[in-house]
């Protein structure tokens, strides 16, 4: 078949012949390349990816948020303890004097 | 005879014109062509077809395809064509490779999220056991809280016999002060 197309057809120049040859030559290394990317399904794959990825960033954001919320709960429960820890420490003079009461 | 004889000349003209126009790049054409090349391009334009050569070689007659001179800037021309396939089929692959970056960039902004995010809780999570800890030094003394508590609560039961023996001590005295 390749060698009845390289024959000059009736009509039509070796030169033209040539040109085609090449041209179709170039449109099927561009179809093979589309082919293969279009194969390896990795448009797909990485596009569902990324949209996957795009609805996991609102949950992390909002993990953030709550971790960020019980750092200051925490801080808030170090300076009660804090106080209490101050007031504690004249429960043991009440005590002595409701012991005389009593 | 006179219609077969024009048909002949017809013929002839046909099959002369394809190997006039023929410009097959073949090397043996073109070897022979350029030892006398010289003599054609003295001859005849550059453009023109040069006419077909016959060599009898041992009896055998052989003959070369008619070619035309290659245009000048071919070469220039195949160089550009490759080129820009090449830049093509890079932009075909370079969209794919984009998006692995996107994917990477994406993964690597959510690891560093996720580290913050560690130390974050690292630092709650001690936070939380000293409080802990703080929270049971004071266990003794929320028990004397206790102790306290029960110790108010006796002494105002106490404190309300007081005050209703009191009370009795009041009307009585003032029962026997009437009589």
């Amino acid at each position: 078949m390749s060698s009845a197309e390289s024959q000059p057809r009736f009509g039509q120049s070796v030169k033209g012949l040539l040109s085609d040859k090449v041209g179709s030559c170039s449109g099927d290394v561009i179809a093979l390349t589309r082919q293969v990317l279009k194969g390896s399904r990795s448009q797909e794959l990485l596009g569902q990816a990324a949209r996957n990825m795009v609805i996991q960033e609102d949950a992390i954001l909002h993990s953030e948020d709550s971790l960020r919320k019980m750092s200051i709960i925490t801080t808030h429960l170090q300076y009660q303890q804090e106080a209490i820890q101050k007031n504690v420490e004249h429960s043991k003079n009440l005590q002595d004097q409701l012991r005389h009461l009593l | 005879m006179a219609a077969t004889g024009d048909d002949a000349t017809a013929m002839d003209s046909i099959s002369r014109v394809p190997a006039a126009h023929s410009a097959a790049p073949n090397l043996t054409a073109g070897a022979v062509g350029h030892t006398e090349g010289p003599e054609d391009a003295a001859d005849s334009p550059a453009s023109a077809p040069r006419k077909p050569h016959t060599n009898s070689d041992g009896g055998v007659e052989t003959a070369e395809e008619a070619v035309e001179p290659a245009e000048p800037d071919i070469n220039e021309l195949c160089t550009d064509m490759f080129e820009k396939m090449a830049i093509f089929l890079q932009g075909e692959l370079t969209a794919t490779c984009e998006d692995y970056r996107l994917l990477e960039n994406m993964n690597k902004l959510t690891s560093l999220k996720y580290m913050e995010m560690k130390d974050i809780s690292i630092n709650i999570s001690r936070n939380l056991q000293d409080l802990n800890n703080k929270y049971a030094s004071l266990q003794p003394y929320l028990d004397q809280i206790n102790q306290i508590e029960e110790q108010v609560s006796a002494l105002e039961q106490a404190a309300y016999k007081l005050d209703a023996y009191s009370k009795k001590l009041e009307a009585r005295f003032k029962k026997l002060e009437k009589r």
